[in-house]
């Protein structure tokens, strides 16, 4: 049999769902290149890849919205082949999307059973309504979900909830879960991860597309990779998949080479001004408190999750969004754009997170999307478009579009090459500034190199560039300083050769992770006092990912966001030898203890150091406080205790 | 890639190609107002005599003004109910200044007037973001009030002979109705077409938030759209008027859905960012065909509505079809 089943014990029943060589293409892209798949029923199946990796493209087609160009899929062992979503609902096939499908002014109830509203016959409410709180119970959401209310007025979380009871009331035995999260609050999360452990245990096939590692590692129980259309890794265990080796398989190793640098090397590059100085900038709802500094010849990255306000902090910046606190310098005088046009005459450029809602005229040629930034800060009232032609005709050379294009719709070129457009439209304004968003989205692999390289060469020549990406791997290898990103605040500013990205994405603070930790550290203070931290150590240098202390706790040397060597740190012997008793210094008395993930995965060290007067309590009984674990409250620990 | 840069040679060819391109659909549009024009002229002796020529040009006027707003606004995805209900209530402010002001100021105060008009159209859908339907629906129905209001409820007559120049006066042989008409076109393509303006208006109606975000003034040629329409609304009331030397506060009524109709005929998106004046202008040059040829064959003029509504409806279908077609060596792109 095919290569998927490799770890299919004999025996076994048939795989819930079984793709093979599914190949697909839009226009101008291959997006799956025979890509395969294979899904147990009662397990939750991790579906990774980078952006433009074709995940998106086979869920939908293994849910019917779109129907692959060739290949085979099997639903428990029969050949399928669903020509539309609803025929894949009714064959027990089920996605769950971001955008929902809902009818926002039809009730919960009405929207979980909108199937059967079409059904013959007269409807009866108080069985649908016994019915579906029923489903409730089962998944303890009744008191989160309230069945009259109108859908319009729910939260994205709750949204999401509908759509998985509308799955569930049709019965679905597969469910795909399209980037469920991305929208959610922690402690919807937290919910959602219930209730899908509740389904995969009553047999429920699981498909969960994201690509955030830390969810991944925590809800999944296999991992499927795709590559440009490819299947890299089918249905690893993910209990022994290290997340350095999952980025690896997402991004591939060619990636490496992409980043390559000139010979200025990392770090060693001299850096000019400040070109512009952010200090303490809001904007509601997600931008609380950021303050970065990006000076002339360097990229500074913005790196974070989604959702932790990057894109709306640059946004603002460029006066797509209204500045309520905090002040912006530009060239050392105040500055606050209230439309872009001010931004760009002040000389910032920014390409956007959107190319297709915010980038490109599509009704436009190439040469006038080329040209409307240009257009845009004229003054005079005629075009000017031939004043620029010989930087037009020089700048299309540099990134390797031919000339030709220039008068071709700019919906007939691949995505990489509208993007090599938007790039080219803010070089030619030579701005002081430049805010790339996300700029590599749905790039393929040489455009991304062009892309690198021309960024790269406008640093060396002076331009301060901002960047913003959700990819790590990306941030890392072409920043030369990294300010991570966490709910709306800035938590470390960091030189890009001291992290890798496991460490940046324990900065970015994995949302259920990190309130986890963060409650064990006041859990920690509140009862033993001290400062109490979460650390990670890579060879001679140390991280600090949150730390919490009492007032006049002893000075350790770090706190949130430092990332010292061991040795200039007030307690070295401690951190070196990791004792599993209190180690006394001069600074004071420590214990640290490693902390593990769900499935033992290292997520660095709890430390507690406490000043050396005080008494010492029981290295045990912290060390059981802190793994009993983050779920139980401070206050409820301590009682239990007593 | 750098193997694919080629330069100069076959570029002017290519030129032209896209000019032709371009250009396709207007020329769809001109073929079928020519055939329109042949079947005409075969069905009836009268249609090519002098006097119906003339004829022609003198309807062309009064919707082919207007028609280049609605242009205009139809461009940025826009659409203006108000225009025909301004021409009367501009018409009347014209008419009741004429009595104590000389002619050219009365016309500025007409004019004026409706770009007002338009402006608060345009101020309340771009800053307030309520529909241009609802806004212009709204400026529709005070507009035809202000008429009557204004009027008394009667038409004002006897109108200055100077007035009536404008229709009845040649240039070259050229009614001056008609040559204004010409001359507006002409304005209003070389603005489309080669400013920083007009090149705006179409990046707003395809994209408007790119548009936007590339530092264009969105909300500045939102608003300008509407006072060009509205002003052009008064331009149209002076013509009007200056036909009967009479304005009365019912004139003009239903001319919105003309202008629209004209507008989509000639092959502009109401999705905005499509559309050309040469197009809008082959589409009135249509219409104004349509309802002549009816005249001609002696067809009850109440069936005229059901004409130039089927023409409207079988002109978007036909555009609906062609975009479709479009679309599928344009659409889909990249994947998410």
């Amino acid at each position: 049999m095919s290569l998927e089943t490799n770890f299919a014990v004999p025996g076994e029943p048939a795989l819930a769902i079984d793709a093979r060589g599914i190949w697909k293409a839009f226009e101008r892209t291959q997006a799956l290149s025979g890509a395969s798949f294979a899904l147990r029923a009662g397990e939750i199946h991790a579906l990774v890849g980078a952006n433009g990796a074709g995940k998106s493209t086979f869920s939908r087609i293994v849910s019917g919205h779109l129907s692959a160009d060739r290949g085979e899929i099997f639903m428990f062992g029969r050949p399928t082949r669903f020509g539309s979503a609803r025929e894949a609902i009714q064959g027990g096939v089920t996605m769950v999307m971001q955008e929902t499908s809902l009818a926002p002014d039809l009730s919960v109830l009405e929207n979980i059973y909108l199937p059967e509203l079409g059904a013959a016959g007269r409807l009866s409410w108080r069985n649908l309504t016994s019915r579906a709180e029923s489903l409730l119970d089962q998944f303890g959401q009744r008191a989160h979900l309230p069945l009259r209310r109108p859908v319009r007025e729910l939260s994205a979380g709750q949204l999401q909830m509908v759509e998985i009871l509308k799955a569930l009331a049709l019965d679905a035995k597969v469910i795909i879960f399209d980037e469920p999260t991305a929208s959610f609050s922690p402690n919807e999360v937290d919910r959602l991860f219930d209730i899908m452990r509740l389904l995969a245990q009553g047999g429920k096939a699981l498909v969960f597309v994201s690509h955030r590692l830390e969810e991944i590692f925590e809800i999944t129980d296999r991992i499927t990779v795709f590559r440009e259309g490819r299947t890299v890794a089918s249905a690893a265990p993910a209990a022994e998949m290290r997340p350095a080796e999952l980025v690896r398989l997402m991004v591939g190793r060619e990636i490496a080479d992409i980043y390559a640098r000139g010979v200025d090397g990392r770090g060693e590059k001299s850096t000019g001004k400040p070109v512009i100085e952010v200090e303490h900038l809001a904007c509601a709802p997600r931008v609380k408190d950021v303050s970065f500094t990006v000076n002339s010849g360097e990229i500074l990255g913005l790196a974070g999750l989604i959702g932790a306000g990057r894109s709306e902090c640059v946004e603002a910046l460029f006066g797509l969004r209204r500045i309520e606190r905090g002040t912006v310098r530009l060239s050392g005088s105040p500055f606050t754009a209230r439309a872009p046009i001010e931004a760009v005459r002040a000389g910032i450029g920014f390409i956007p997170e959107d190319r297709r809602r915010q980038g490109l005229v599509q009704d436009f040629t190439v040469r006038e999307n080329l040209l409307l930034a240009h257009l845009g800060q004229r003054r005079s009232l005629g075009l000017g478009y031939d004043e620029r032609s010989a930087s037009v005709a020089r700048l299309l050379e540099e990134l390797g579009l031919p000339q030709r294009i220039l008068d071709e719709g700019i919906l007939t070129l691949s995505g990489g090459m509208q993007q090599k457009v938007v790039l080219a439209r803010w070089i030619l304004m030579s701005p002081k500034l430049l805010i790339l968003d996300e700029p590599t989205r749905g790039v393929d692999i040489a455009t991304r190199s062009t892309i690198y390289a021309m960024i790269r060469r406008l640093a060396r020549q002076g331009m301060a560039v901002l960047l913003v990406s959700s990819d790590f791997e990306e941030v890392i290898g072409l920043s030369d300083r990294i300010v991570v990103m966490s709910d709306g605040s800035d938590v470390t500013s960091i030189p890009s050769a001291l992290v890798d990205v496991e460490k940046l994405a324990m900065f970015a603070a994995p949302r259920s992770s990190a309130e986890a930790t963060r409650s064990i550290l006041e859990m920690l203070v509140q009862r033993f006092g001290g400062i109490a931290y979460w650390i990670s150590m890579d060879g001679d240098r140390l991280y600090c990912f949150d730390s919490v202390a009492v007032q006049n706790a002893p000075e350790i040397g770090f706190a949130r966001g430092s990332f010292p060597e061991i040795v200039d740190v007030s307690i070295p012997k401690a951190l070196r030898q990791r004792p599993d008793h209190f180690l006394l210094e001069p600074a004071g008395a420590t214990l640290l203890v490693p902390l593990r993930g769900h499935r033992g995965h290292d997520l660095g060290y709890v430390g507690l150091t406490l000043a050396n007067d005080n008494a010492l309590p029981d290295a045990a009984a912290v060390r059981a406080s802190i793994l009993d674990g983050p779920t139980t409250p401070a206050t409820s620990v301590a009682a239990r205790r007593h | 890639m750098a193997s694919e840069i080629k330069t100069g040679p076959q570029l002017r060819p290519s030129v032209l190609r896209r000019l032709l391109r371009g250009a396709q659909l207007e020329l769809r549009m001109l073929l079928l107002l020519l055939l329109l024009a042949v079947a005409l002229s075969l069905i009836s002796p009268y249609f090519f005599t002098l006097s119906n020529i003339l004829n022609l040009m003198d309807q062309s006027v009064i919707t082919g003004i207007v028609a280049i707003g609605q242009t205009f606004v139809i461009l940025i995805a826009g659409i203006d109910l108000s225009v025909g209900s301004l021409t009367g209530a501009t018409g009347i402010i014209l008419g009741l200044s004429l009595a104590e002001l000389p002619l050219p100021i009365a016309i500025l105060a007409a004019i004026v007037a409706g770009g007002l008009a338009g402006f608060v159209n345009g101020f309340i859908i771009t800053k307030g973001r309520v529909a241009a339907f609802i806004v212009t629906l709204g400026m529709m129905s005070v507009g035809r009030s202000m008429a009557y209001v204004l009027s008394g409820a009667n038409s004002i007559s006897q109108l200055p002979d100077s007035l009536g120049d404008l229709a009845s006066s040649t240039i070259l042989g050229v009614p001056t109705n008609f040559a204004v008409l010409v001359v507006l076109y002409g304005v209003a393509w070389y603005y489309l077409t080669f400013t920083k303006g007009g090149r705006t208006i179409y990046a707003i109606g395809s994209n408007a938030e790119a548009a936007r975000t590339a530092g264009l003034r969105v909300d500045f040629y939102s608003v300008l759209v509407y006072v060009i329409s509205g002003a052009l609304s008064a331009v149209a009331a002076v013509f009007l008027a200056a036909r009967i030397l009479s304005i009365d506060p019912i004139a003009a009524t239903g001319l919105e859905l003309d202008t629209i109709a004209a507008v989509v005929i000639g092959g502009a998106s109401l999705f905005g960012g499509r559309g050309t004046i040469i197009g809008t202008f082959i589409g009135v040059v249509i219409m104004v065909l349509i309802r002549n040829g009816l005249n001609l064959l002696n067809v009850n003029p109440y069936w005229q509505g059901t004409a130039i509504g089927s023409i409207i409806v079988a002109a978007v279908l036909l555009e609906r079809f062609l975009s479709a077609r479009e679309g599928m060596h344009r659409g889909q792109g990249e994947e998410g």
